[in-house]
């Protein structure tokens, strides 16, 4: 399957995906934040194990993977300023009630709220890039 | 009939959806040798959007401005309309949720308020290393401490957003 055109038919499922369970809904994402509805949290745990249980899988049964290479898991380490990233990623999260991939299927429900969140998405993008510059270490 | 129905008409269950972005992992990994991931790509928007090629992080990481990652963001545009197109819901709208029905803010206000809140994901998912997706459900699902670690401080941000909203400007209420 070309990449590109696997990628654009599984973002399809996705964002179908994160559509119906109401990941794009700014009261389920707050709302879990305050305490008021778990639905979100559910979601996430459920795709966590179904995803632990599907590498098991695919380590057993499906390696080396299609294309004949040897299965490369990546691996996010931690640095230095992963942590207070994070706390930054996450205000983002609590404000905006969206993430970076359920932006993406507010848009295409047509919220008009959501394109701001993009934009700025693409500016915190930018300005990483700026800071990067001149701090090797982020 | 009820079944296609269920699926692409109703909203779905939790668990529906959680297998369904569950089951993206290992199948990325199967087809295409790739980690489950989204946040990344909004480099390449930069690419495309700003004037960044000379950045030095841009020139080395996003060598190819339309590579798969600009696919897969389509995709997921494309999906949620697909999703509002099959429910009915379809149309441009200026509410979003209790937020804009209780605070009740000029629209240039709210639009100030969701992009200082994308510019903290952006800058954010980028000096964390990942987002919900590649930390929280990739990472988590393949044991790695760094993403766990790390989703835990994503959610600490998140509620100390959300309550900080709330109290500020949604009067306490819901």
């Amino acid at each position: 399957m070309n990449k590109k055109l696997g990628f654009l038919v599984f973002g399809v499922l996705f964002g179908f995906a994160l559509s119906r369970v109401g990941a794009s809904e700014y009261d389920l994402i707050v709302g879990m934040f305050i305490g008021q509805d778990y639905t979100l949290v559910g979601v996430m745990v459920t795709a966590i194990i179904v995803g632990a249980l599907g590498m098991q899988v695919i380590k057993k049964f499906a390696e080396p993977v299609k294309s004949g290479e040897p299965l490369r898991i990546s691996y996010k380490e931690l640095k230095k300023w992963s942590i207070p990233g994070g706390l930054i990623f996450g205000l983002g999260w609590g404000i905006s009630g969206a993430c970076p991939g359920t932006v993406l299927a507010q848009i295409g429900e047509g919220k008009l709220f959501g394109l701001f969140t993009f934009a700025g998405m693409i500016c915190g993008t930018y300005i990483y890039a700026r800071l990067k510059e001149n701090n090797t270490e982020l | 009939m009820f079944i296609l129905r269920s699926i692409f008409v109703e909203p779905w269950p939790f668990w529906a959806g959680g297998i369904v972005i569950g089951l993206l992992v290992p199948l990325l990994y199967y087809y295409f040798n790739t980690a489950l991931g989204v946040s990344t790509g909004y480099g390449n928007l930069v690419k495309i959007f700003l004037p960044a090629k000379n950045l030095q992080w841009i020139k080395t990481k996003y060598a190819e401005t339309f590579s798969w990652r600009v696919y897969f963001i389509i995709g997921i545009i494309l999906g949620g309309l697909l999703s509002s197109i099959l429910s009915g819901n379809l149309g441009i709208t200026t509410e979003m949720g209790r937020f804009t029905a209780i605070a009740g803010w000029p629209g240039i206000l709210n639009a100030v308020f969701f992009f200082v809140g994308g510019i903290l994901l952006g800058l954010g998912s980028r000096i964390a290393g990942g987002c919900t997706s590649g930390h929280s459900i990739h990472g988590i699902a393949n044991l790695h401490i760094s993403s766990i670690l790390v989703t835990i401080f994503f959610i600490i941000g998140g509620i100390v957003a959300a309550n900080i909203v709330r109290s500020l400007f949604l009067g306490g209420a819901w």
